[in-house]
């Protein structure tokens, strides 16, 4: 044969080799992966499952699941939810917040025994005598004395501080020691003994427990924080109290749990955690396809597309988070301080018809501000006729506010994030108001830190936001919001009557009045539209595979990680 | 020769001093820092921070310190997570490095081959085929072919795993047999590897073809010489130094370039950690990431030139 | 027309006026105008770019490839495949997908021709700035190239961008602006060098330096020998950096830094689509095949164009 044939003959035969080889080497060890990952989990082929089904013997309950990479570990400098869905397996503080069944909250005791004793503004908290370190030693007052003391002190420089200060925690001189103005040693916490807490508020909290359950008032180890500074949360430094402890950390890659042996909780039937550190929820969907993750976040648009794949629809997870997304306004503008030209924006949304198009539905609309699952909820029934779709009224407002028909009213400015679901919002909203009212605004896309320096200078007229829930408590999404001078009235709502209202509460002396009055300053903000329109409480969506048991979602305790309050619940199911 | 090659290494110094300056200045112009977020900080929550990483300092002050501390080998502490800077650049870069050179392996590999047989095959049926598949490597966006060879692949036929890195993330591991997984490796370097070895193989085609006209070739093919030995030890040496031009900034633009693949595979690289910081505006990472991207494209260049010289005896370098 | 060699007689300066000059220069071109389009895949490629500049820019207002606005939203037929009524099929809200491509495809074309004609300008003063300033600018000005080039491209792009996105001075609010001056930031580099290269090559051939012993002015001998002669792998270069901006624009807007919404490039197009590839495949499919197809068509381009403008092969 001549020598150009032998050389294709060559090529070929290389070519077809290597592929060969590659094909061998990818399909025979995913094969004999698949049957590892099978049982532990994966979309292809749910198994038939009962309620509570069988645990898988414990060489299998290993499961690897996806979350964005925590930015610290240490509970007392965490400012995003990323690191407190990780802490939370790794850490518990005195009482603890779990689903009470229907999706609602409840606060329990964990490293306290019980209620807190109350004498005045003091509280005297009895500790379980059974709580441990995992290095063996017992969680003392002391631990939660140092936690709190950490919290307040400025040199840790906590962003979660004011949770424990004036106004929310109260606890005596937690503010001052933090602006530097009594050493940390002042602070209003003590240990009468090695099972007794003695904290001093600087007045009666209605909300202590739920308070005293975040991560702001974790206990810490002070010796072991002092032997190795800012590296105690590395794994074989790191101490911890709750049910998992650290086994090994690859910054930018994963983190792997292990169960903690001195938990003195129900023992986890998961016997190893990897959490992988993955942004691209687009790929993360198709990791849960091949079975290399068992729960995962995904995003809103994939919802639709996974309900349609056979394989994929039990794995579907939507609960409705703490989340309310808004536009904010900026009350300083002088268009915008106009009441009618807000509500004449507010009537021409449709919410239902904006959810439907942009997220398929999975979003709930909303004219209210406090969210769903929360004492004091008033939902949609107030505020729907007032605020809420009615082009009509929407017109007449807008003609009212002396810009009939959208004209000689500038074009406003509407800064938001340059993500796919934000830009799909922005144009959705730009059409309806034009077509509605023939108001233009001009959507401006920026990268997250540059709309947080506008946010924060107040350089806005338009601002798709919202308010993310810290703890389960209707005052969490009002106070600082919307009183005057508020640390997060970034948008100007100044109001006597809110104001007032405000006032009514922090003077309440029961909880149903507390509730009350915070539920007559929504009533304000939302019927007046101070600084906010609402547009819908957000859900959160993933995929968890059906041969995960023991997970229970809760949308206002978790924090994008499903369940990790609880997770000494979770086992992987027998297949 | 010598001379040149120091002269050439002595040179990068300059040369990342002036790109650590630029980039300092650029860092700074961009609106929002490390710690801004739409719930505001308590004050002294941001004094302490800033004081902590010397950014209330004036800006010349903290260059200064930038710079001393870079001669001592200290890249100054990540602002997002309090890591050393240096360390997260050695072990993201490492990652990233093993991605870069194995896709480079693969693309010179695969395009020098089917870049000589379709010019060997000139005008035949493998020539067009060559052609199709190095049009089509040039032209899809790498971050597209892997959506699809990940749908196609990975989720559908099941081949291949999505999932990280299939090698090891430390230098520790490289021994480590259990921290090598093929099935991982394969399709993001498919990916990565496509535009560049279709590049290599229109260059080579090109070239090949080129020196397949020479006389030299004629005579040696005059002379009897096998058709073997032809194309070996004549046509694809001298056609290697077109092919050494396009894989200098091929290598380096592989190694800089891959962020997009390292987020679709969630591969823990240089080119990630690059974005991540510059959108987090964690400005000491951004300044350890950039010297380090310098200083690859520069010796990628130096040694690239040198590889010329090796190759062609008639360049010399004073 | 034949290409004429005009001989320079020293005695005769009044030659340079001589029409044989500007005579050479149309052979010139013209010469390479015939031979790019004997070369059959240039040709293609030319064709296919027009009849897709064409659609583009025409036929987005008038015609049947009118009938849909990039705009216009119907949610209810959101993510349908590619039907009779919509060739493309829908996007996530309902837009037809082959109007939003199209439109992608005009604003890329902008930005590809924009940026290469921004590099242009900035390469040919630095370049030629180099070559003729004399030996210290052309060290500081190579030595400033060398650094740029050197830099790493992704990440000044990205920080041109941030620093320039959301400014209100008046040419940065067309969005396309931003993108063309991040990415013309680093490109230049390659064409600068190329017109430093050519230049020095040319100050040392024959012609040029007779006219200079003949007196003629530094300026004309630039521009009537060095530039049309420079000019020929300029725009190889420039042709083959087209595709690159292009490439470079979807790049950056699949991870966030891109062009500017809300205009409708092809890269945001695509970083959507990608979002959305389990859900609708076509979403991503057109608006990567439009990248591919113009990245295509310029590469022949700039392939035929090396060909026949290449004086070694003449």
């Amino acid at each position: 044969m001549s020598v150009r044939s032998r050389w294709f003959l060559l090529f070929t035969g290389l070519l077809s080799a290597l592929l060969v080889i590659a094909a061998a080497c990818g399909g025979g060890t995913s094969s004999s992966d698949k049957t590892k990952t099978a049982s532990a989990g994966g979309g292809k082929t749910p198994a038939a499952t009962s309620a509570g089904g069988d645990q898988a013997p414990a060489d299998q309950q290993k499961i690897t699941i996806q979350f964005a990479e925590p930015q610290f570990y240490d509970p007392h400098k965490s400012n995003f939810e990323q690191d407190i869905g990780v802490e939370r397996m790794l850490f518990r503080g005195l009482y603890n917040l779990t689903d009470d069944g229907s999706g609602g909250v409840k606060v329990v005791a964990e490293g306290a025994a019980g209620d807190p004793t109350v004498n005045g503004n003091v509280l005297t908290i009895k500790l379980n005598p059974n709580a441990k370190w995992s290095d063996g030693q017992p969680v003392k007052a002391a631990d939660y004395v140092y936690g709190i003391q950490r919290e307040c002190d400025a040199t840790v420089a906590s962003p979660y501080q004011y949770v424990l200060g004036a106004g929310l925690g109260e606890v005596k001189n937690c503010d001052e020691a933090f602006n530097n103005k009594v050493p940390v040693t002042e602070v209003g916490v003590r240990a009468v003994d090695d099972t007794t807490l003695e904290i001093t508020l600087n007045k009666p909290v209605q909300t202590i427990k739920t308070i005293l359950a975040l991560w702001a008032a974790f206990p810490a180890r002070k010796d072991v924080i002092e032997k190795f500074g800012d590296n105690w949360t590395q794994p074989g430094n790191i101490v911890v109290n709750g049910p998992f402890t650290m086994k090994e950390l690859v910054p930018k890659d994963h983190v792997t749990l292990v169960p903690n042996p001195n938990w003195y909780g129900k023992k986890p039937a998961l016997q190893q955690i990897t959490i992988k550190f993955i942004d691209d929820l687009s790929a993360a969907y198709r990791q849960f396809q091949t079975g290399e993750l068992m729960a995962t976040q995904i995003n809103a648009t994939d919802v639709a597309t996974a309900k349609g794949d056979s394989t994929l629809k039990d794995a579907v997870t939507v609960v409705p988070s703490g989340r309310i997304t808004s536009v904010e306004v900026q009350m300083k503008d002088p268009v915008l301080s106009n009441f009618n030209v807000r509500l004449a924006l507010s009537r021409a949304v449709d919410r239902k018809a904006l959810v439907d198009a942009v997220y398929d539905g999975i979003h709930a609309p909303a004219t209210y501000w406090v969210v769903k699952g929360i004492k004091g909820f008033q939902g949609n029934e107030p505020f729907e006729g007032k605020i809420g779709f009615n082009l009509d009224a929407a017109k007449k407002a807008l003609a009212d506010a002396g810009y009939p028909n959208g004209q000689g009213l500038p074009t406003l400015k509407f800064t938001t994030r340059d993500s796919p679901q934000r830009r799909a919002e922005a144009e959705y909203l730009q059409k309806v108001w034009k077509d509605n009212l023939g108001v233009n605004i001009q959507p401006e896309f920026v990268d997250s830190k540059t709309r947080s320096a506008r946010f924060n200078s107040g350089d806005f007229q338009l601002f798709p936001g919202g308010w993310q829930l810290d703890y389960p408590d209707i005052e969490n999404p009002l106070k600082g919001l919307f009183d005057t001078g508020g640390g997060n009235n970034k948008y100007n709502c100044s109001d006597p009557e809110i104001d007032a209202a405000f006032q009514e509460a922090a003077n309440a002396t029961s909880d149903d009045a507390r509730i009350k009055a915070y539920q007559k300053v929504e009533t304000l903000v939302v019927t007046k539209l101070c600084g906010v329109i609402p547009l819908y409480q957000d859900s959160q969506t993933y995929l968890v595979s059906p041969k995960l048991g023991g997970v229970v979602p809760n949308g206002t305790i978790d924090a994008g990680l499903p369940g990790t309050y609880a997770v000494e619940n979770w086992f992987v199911k027998k297949s | 020769m010598t001379a040149y090659v120091i002269r050439r290494v002595l040179w990068v110094i300059p040369v990342l001093w002036a790109v650590a300056t630029i980039t300092f200045l650029l860092m700074h112009a961009v609106p929002g820092g490390p710690f801004t977020q739409d719930k505001s900080l308590p004050p002294a929550v941001n004094e302490a921070l800033e004081r902590r990483y010397h950014f209330d300092e004036p800006l010349w002050q903290q260059y200064g310190h930038y710079l001393i501390n870079l001669t001592k080998g200290d890249l100054g502490l990540s602002v997002s997570n309090n890591q050393e800077v240096s360390e997260v650049v050695r072990r993201t870069f490492f990652v990233t490095a093993q991605l870069g050179l194995l896709s480079l392996l693969v693309a010179v590999i695969v395009g020098m081959t089917l870049g000589t047989v379709a010019a060997l095959n000139h005008n035949g049926p493998f020539d067009y085929i060559g052609v199709g598949f190095a049009t089509i490597g040039a032209s899809v966006p790498n971050f597209i072919l892997g959506a699809f060879i990940s749908i196609v692949f990975a989720v559908q036929l099941g081949w291949f795993k999505l999932q990280g890195w299939g090698g090891p993330l430390e230098w520790g591991d490289v021994f480590d047999t259990g921290a090598y997984h093929w099935d991982k490796v394969v399709l993001p370097v498919v990916a990565l590897s496509a535009l560049p070895a279709s590049y290599i193989a229109r260059v080579t085609r090109a070239s090949v073809l080129e020196v397949l006209n020479q006389d030299y070739i004629r005579t040696a093919r005059a002379k009897g010489l096998r058709e073997t030995t032809v194309v070996l030890r004549h046509t694809i040496k001298n056609a290697l130094i077109p092919v050494l031009t396009v894989v200098g900034p091929l290598a380096a633009a592989l190694v800089t370039g891959s962020f997009i693949i390292e987020r679709m595979f969630s591969i823990p690289g240089l080119g990630l950690e690059t974005i991540r910081a510059v959108l987090a505006r964690d400005y000491n990472t951004i300044m350890g990431t950039t010297l380090v991207f310098t200083l690859v494209i520069s010796i990628a260049n130096l040694l690239v030139d040198l590889a010329y010289a090796a190759v062609d005896p008639r360049i010399r370098y004073r | 027309m034949t290409t004429q060699e005009t001989l320079i007689t020293p005695a005769d300066g009044a030659l340079f006026e001589a029409e044989p000059r500007l005579g050479r220069q149309r052979g010139l071109w013209s010469d390479a105008w015939r031979r790019l389009i004997r070369n059959r895949l240039a040709l293609a490629a030319m064709a296919i770019l027009a009849v897709i500049v064409f659609l583009s820019f025409i036929g987005t207002t008038y015609g049947p490839t009118a009938r849909f606005e990039p705009n216009d939203q119907q949610p209810a037929i959101k993510f349908q495949g590619p039907s009779a009524e919509h060739w493309f099929g829908t996007d996530n809200l309902g837009r037809d997908l082959f109007a939003r491509v199209l439109e992608g495809v005009r604003i890329s074309i902008q930005i590809g021709l924009g940026t290469q004609a921004l590099v242009l300008v900035i390469g040919l003063a630095i370049g030629a700035g180099a070559a003729l300033g004399g030996k210290l600018s052309d060290n500081l000005l190579m030595r400033f190239t060398d650094i740029m080039y050197a830099f790493p491209d992704l990440l000044a792009i990205i920080l041109v961008r941030s620093i320039l996105v959301g400014r209100d001075i008046p040419v940065l609010t067309n969005p396309k602006v931003i993108v063309i001056m991040a990415i013309a930031f680093v490109n230049w580099t390659t064409i600068a060098r190329l017109v430093r290269g050519q230049m020095l090559s040319l100050a040392e051939r024959d012609y040029v330096l007779a006219a200079r012993a003949l007196g003629a002015n530094r300026w004309r001998i630039v521009y009537t020998h060095m530039l049309p002669n420079t000019l020929g792998p300029v725009i190889v270069a420039l042709t083959f950096g087209i595709p690159f901006a292009i490439f470079a624009e979807a790049a950056l807007s699949f991870v966030g830094v891109g062009t500017p919404p809300p205009a409708i490039s092809l890269g945001i197009l695509v970083s959507t689509g990608y979002d959305v590839v389990q859900r609708n495949a076509w979403n991503v499919v057109f608006p990567a095949g439009a990248v591919a197809l113009l990245m295509l068509c310029f590469t022949f381009l700039g392939d035929g164009l090396r060909d026949a403008l290449d004086p070694r092969t003449r």
